[in-house]
């Protein structure tokens, strides 16, 4: 379970591995707290989330879509996901902390999840997410 | 220069009908043998794919500040029929409406001798910065307000004189705002951060003017050697964002119900007269006016921290103008002798409207609207004027900004923000920021030089230059 970031001239493109769906949209989620924040936040809150989408690659755009909403408009740096993922949905919840201008002013304001080049893919025993992030 | 393209002059290229299939009409860039070497092949191609879409009159363009973006290459610019054209997303940009205004004041240089603690003020007044939270506390009927009247709802509340207005481009409030089409998302982004400046490439800068190259067009603008201006570079944040967001999805599902064929998908558009792509507009042109607002507000914060540090009056500190650089609008333009009305979309480009041009301040009517380019962190800004020019060739547009050549990663492995605040303090520049970390992705070096994208365009004729502007204090988000 991993996020590394790849080489981008404008934007933070990210590829992303785990064993599970689930891991797959914690990390995710983790990578994109790395960006807005320089570092994912610490366990102690909890928000509830669920999202729909009609394709593997909508759902997990809408998922990370969600995830900026909720961190932007609330505060709130998420340290991990424990949802469940389906074909259509996923429902679970965030962990996190509220945000702290001393210990998460250290990254720069993510403005969407680009759908353009975003891939969801299996190899062996592994989920592989390629996806950008909008700065 | 890269296979199949041909050059039409100095700095001048074209990409032929036929790079791409489908080309309604060429492709036509701006660059210097000098940046040759930063023209990604991708950011070509997507030139050539604007030209395939419906409606798409003349040409497609783009500025020596040409790179890769979502669809539509940033830097670029594409006028469509009104009556038989589409308006995309993708050509306007992710930040709606992000765009800089130039604030001018009577001190010079030698009066700014505690840059420390004017940044240290600058600083605490204008929330920056990721989670940098407004002060406003703008209910829902407030922001409705603010996405229907733009910055002439800011000075209404207080935040700036009436005249202030007068110096934006479309007056600060673009027409056919529908804050219906603003969904509740947006808003919620919205709402907390508008006054606010956010990150990134974001910026504000005490910046004094180094070197006049125009005088009767310096003079029309109220810029004099040594004189201190403040440069303002922000957008519509969460908000704009968000529309972006949302309406990319209903607009992708849309092109394919009109039977638009597109060679990529992140070029999704609409007719300009269907439900969508009217909806699309007025949600556009709401977040153009909530960014109005926004840099109207932080404008007013500056003076107010001016007047405090330095006893100068507020009427004093004059907006030069303020500039759009993200944005799709309604325009007439002459075309091959015949005046057509035209959805102009600048993304990443910034309009150069040349002299006797509508829609400019009657006081620059002589010279041409200002043309005001930010330079990245701790590099020189200028100020150019619209030009003729630019009318005949770019349907009134020019570049934006200096156009980044690296990447994240690569930057923060070269270079760290102490580093650069280092660097930057040995040249008299102090610099304010929520932390270091945040300076590491936005190095100086990361960008095209500014200065020789500027020359391009001056070269060009495409706008022409009146003054460099060099920083002396920097608060960066």
């Amino acid at each position: 379970m991993s996020f590394e970031e790849l080489e981008h001239t404008a934007d933070a493109r990210f590829r992303i591995r785990a064993a599970s769906l689930g891991e797959l949209y914690s990390e995710a989620a983790r990578a994109l707290m790395d960006v807005m924040y320089g570092r994912p936040g610490e366990d102690g809150q909890e928000r509830e989330i669920e999202v729909d989408a009609h394709d593997p690659e909508s759902l997990v755009f809408a998922f990370l879509s969600e995830v900026l909403f909720i961190s932007e408009v609330e505060g709130f740096v998420v340290s991990r996901a424990d949802v469940t993922v389906s074909d259509t949905k996923a429902k679970g919840i965030l962990h996190g902390e509220p945000f702290s201008p001393e210990r998460h002013g250290g990254g720069r304001g993510v403005k969407g999840i680009s759908f353009s080049d975003l891939s969801l893919r299996r190899e062996d025993d592994s989920y592989i997410l390629d996806v950008i992030f909008d700065v | 220069m890269l296979p199949g393209i041909q050059s039409l002059g100095p700095c001048e290229w074209e990409v032929p009908l036929g790079y791409v299939p489908g080309m309604r009409v060429p492709g036509v860039f701006y660059l210097s043998p000098r940046l040759a070497g930063t023209l990604e092949e991708g950011a070509v191609r997507q030139l050539a794919n604007v030209a395939t879409m419906p409606g798409i009159v003349k040409r497609s363009l783009a500025m020596p500040d040409i790179h890769w973006g979502y669809g539509f290459p940033i830097g670029g610019v594409a006028a469509f029929a009104f009556e038989s054209g589409v308006i995309s997303p993708g050509g306007v940009g992710f930040d709606i409406n992000c765009g800089v205004r130039l604030l001018s004041t009577p001190l010079e240089e030698k009066d700014i001798t505690n840059r420390r603690e004017l940044a240290e003020r600058l600083y605490r007044e204008i929330p920056t910065g990721v989670g940098g939270k407004s002060s406003l506390r703008l209910s829902g009927k407030d922001l409705d307000s603010v996405l229907v009247e733009g910055a002439s709802w800011a000075v209404r509340q207080g935040f700036g004189r009436a005249e202030d207005t007068e110096f934006c481009e479309e007056g600060g409030c673009m027409e056919g705002a529908d804050p219906a089409a603003v969904s509740e998302k947006a808003r919620a982004r919205g709402i907390p951060q508008s006054g606010t400046l956010g990150s990134g490439n974001h910026f504000l800068e005490v910046q004094v003017v180094r070197e006049i190259y125009d005088e009767a067009a310096a003079s029309a603008f109220g810029l004099v050697p040594g004189q201190v201006c403040i440069m303002i570079h922000c957008g519509s944040r969460g908000l704009g964002h968000q529309v972006c967001t949302d309406h990319l999805r209903v607009l992708e599902a849309a092109t394919k119900r009109y039977g638009i064929s597109l060679p990529d998908r992140q070029l999704a558009c609409a007719p300009l007269d269907s439900p969508e792509g009217r909806a699309y507009f007025g949600a556009m042109a709401a977040s153009a006016n909530y960014a109005w607002a926004n840099r109207q507000v932080i404008m007013h914060r500056t003076r107010k921290v001016m007047e405090e540090l330095y006893r100068v009056p507020q009427k004093e500190m004059r907006l030069v103008y303020d500039v759009a650089h993200n944005v799709a609008k309604i325009e007439e333009h002459l075309v091959d002798g015949k005046r057509l009305r035209l959805c102009v979309h600048r993304k990443g480009a910034t309009r150069a409207f040349g002299p006797g041009s509508p829609g400019i301040p009657a006081s620059y009517s002589r010279v041409g609207q200002p043309v005001i380019i930010p330079g990245s962190m701790g590099t020189p800004s200028f100020v150019l004027h619209g030009t003729q020019t630019a009318m005949e060739k770019t349907f009134g547009s020019t570049c934006h900004g200096a156009g980044r050549v690296m990447s994240r990663t690569q930057a923060k492995r070269r270079i760290t923000g102490r580093e650069i605040r280092e660097s930057l303090g040995k040249a008299g520049i102090v610099v304010r920021a929520p932390n270091d970390a945040s300076l590491a992705d936005e190095a100086p070096d990361v960008y095209k030089p500014s200065a020789e994208v500027v020359r391009v365009v001056h070269e060009v004729g495409l706008s022409r230059l009146v003054a460099r502007l060099e920083p002396l204090a920097v608060i960066k988000g």
